[in-house]
């Protein structure tokens, strides 16, 4: 599943402005940063899984959380290894495994990780990279060389995954064994991939920045995009929510 | 040497590519797969060296289910020449490239310095040549020996003259003649270019929308316009002449025989070629 690429719809959340959305993504990850609740950081996942059903994104969003999981317990098992404020909960021959202030800080960041990476991922499910490079050009006045930048960034992530899989299985079927349960073997095995993956990628780069110049990029303008991006009142709607959401986050 | 035995395969997300799919190929067979773009036949060649599993049925690589086998055993016996060679090229060295494949596979190291320095000088090919600097005929080259010099029974080819010109094509595809010759290699070759299927290929599979709706002879393929068409496939232009011209041409299939069949008529004087 390519997590980083639009899913066509027709739901509210895909009718916002870019411009809107962008900044909804941005407060809502603000908002699982300043909650210090373990029950908010649980309540804001849970609505942002409500939130994905609603455009049509809950198949998405669950594998993300799912990924998203296996980091936080990463996350988990090293606070709860390393902090060390409040009482000692788990404590064997005298030597304190994890206290409550660890279970709590590594509780609170293994969520939040979760919670501040699911909206941005649902903000590329809902956003054309096109729209959101043209929204920021027309709304914010970005220079359109770099709204075209970030955008492109964004854009070329999932071709570089399929090019590194086609790497990759060219050269399994030459014999080379990925599969190895060897970390060292695997990694020695790894590292010769991303010659031929980085030749490609400075390829498709300049030769993408050569065909851009060609149509004429740099005569690219404010005015240049035909397609407007006027704010409505579900933008009000939306920025309001997110607004008392953070007022929320910061109280409880 | 493979045998699908009604294979089925979908990519995630998406509709049956290959649908109940049974054909067979015998060892030092050179068969050539034709259809349109998305027909299946990138699949295929996947499925037949294990880098994709089938959603049903079976595919035998020399006997060995794909499923049960690992992809690096596979690949010990199927040679996958890649469309784009960049993706196989990955050593800074044509040398350090060739030898790879062997090194991988656990060859000597007097064994694979052999073999190396032999599939040099059979492609001529420098060891020292910084391999991504070079033509994309070279990189086609370069990438072939390294799947050759491993000595496999199957020869996988996807599109393998893409991007090159005749001379080079000529020459890969003579090379892979003569070792389907003298060392019995068993070659599938993926292709869109029907005068080398119909110069090369002794056998078509002809794909339709993961269907297999032809396969046999090249010659009686390359006249069986309902097969092509279905396939959407334009038909090689010697074979296609000589239909046009009648029954007198039914054996002509090559430049050589339509230039000898045109002397004939023309000694004889007979209808419209003559004239």
């Amino acid at each position: 599943m390519n997590l980083l690429q639009y899913v066509p719809g027709d739901s509210f959340l895909h009718k916002l402005n870019p411009v809107t959305k962008l900044f909804a993504a941005f407060l809502y990850g603000v908002a699982c940063i300043v909650t210090q609740s373990v029950w908010v950081e649980i309540v804001l996942i849970m609505l942002m899984l409500a939130i994905s059903t609603l455009a049509g994104l809950q198949k998405r969003a669950l594998h993300l959380a799912k990924n998203l999981f296996i980091l936080g317990l990463f996350m988990f098992v090293l606070q709860l290894l390393f902090v060390r404020t409040g009482e000692p909960l788990l404590v064997y021959n005298n030597f304190c495994f994890f206290t409550t202030g660890g279970l709590s800080s590594a509780l609170l960041l293994s969520f939040r990780i979760i919670g501040t990476m699911l909206p941005l991922m649902l903000l590329f499910a809902i956003t054309q990279m096109n729209d959101l490079c043209s929204a920021l050009v027309k709304c914010l006045h970005v220079p359109y060389k770099y709204a075209f930048i970030v955008t492109t960034a964004f854009r070329f992530v999932p071709l570089f995954t399929t090019e590194f899989h086609d790497i990759e299985d060219a050269q399994k079927a030459r014999g080379v064994e990925y599969d190895t349960k060897n970390f060292f073997k695997k990694m020695s095995l790894i590292a010769p991939l991303f010659v031929p993956l980085l030749i490609s990628s400075l390829k498709k780069v300049d030769s993408g920045a050569v065909s851009a110049e060609l149509r004429g990029f740099h005569l690219r303008t404010v005015k240049s995009g035909y397609k407007e991006y006027p704010f409505g009142l579900q933008d009000g709607i939306c920025a309001v929510c997110i607004l008392c959401l953070i007022a929320g986050a910061a109280v409880l | 040497m493979l045998t699908f035995d009604k294979v089925s395969f979908a990519y995630p997300d998406a509709k049956e590519t290959i649908n109940q799919l049974s054909f067979h190929i015998e060892k030092g067979e050179m068969v050539s797969l034709i259809g349109s773009n998305g027909a299946g036949k990138s699949t295929i060649s996947r499925l037949a060296n294990g880098l994709l599993l089938p959603t049903a049925g079976k595919v035998y690589v020399d006997g060995a289910d794909t499923q049960r086998t690992k992809t690096s055993a596979i690949a010990k016996k199927v040679g996958f020449l890649f469309q784009n060679p960049d993706r196989q090229i990955c050593q800074n060295s044509v040398y350090d490239e060739i030898a790879f494949g062997l090194k991988v596979q656990g060859f000597s190291k007097e064994e694979t310095d052999r073999r190396t320095k032999e599939v040099l000088e059979t492609f001529s090919l420098k060891g020292d040549w910084f391999p991504f600097t070079r033509s994309r005929g070279e990189r086609q080259r370069i990438a072939l020996a390294s799947v050759l010099v491993t000595k496999p029974e199957l020869v996988i080819l996807d599109e393998p003259t893409t991007g090159l010109d005749y001379r080079e094509c000529i020459m890969i595809m003579d090379y892979l003649t003569q070792l389907n010759k003298t060392e019995n290699v068993t070659v599938l070759m993926v292709s869109h270019d029907m005068e080398l299927v119909q110069e090369y290929a002794k056998r078509v599979l002809v794909l339709t929308r993961g269907r297999l709706v032809g396969d046999g002879n090249t010659n009686a393929i390359m006249k069986d316009m309902s097969i092509l068409s279905k396939a959407n496939v334009i038909p090689a232009q010697i074979p296609t002449l000589a239909l046009k011209f009648g029954d007198r041409f039914s054996d002509v299939y090559t430049i050589e025989e339509m230039v000898d069949a045109i002397k004939k008529e023309k000694q004889q004087g007979k209808g419209e070629v003559a004239s």
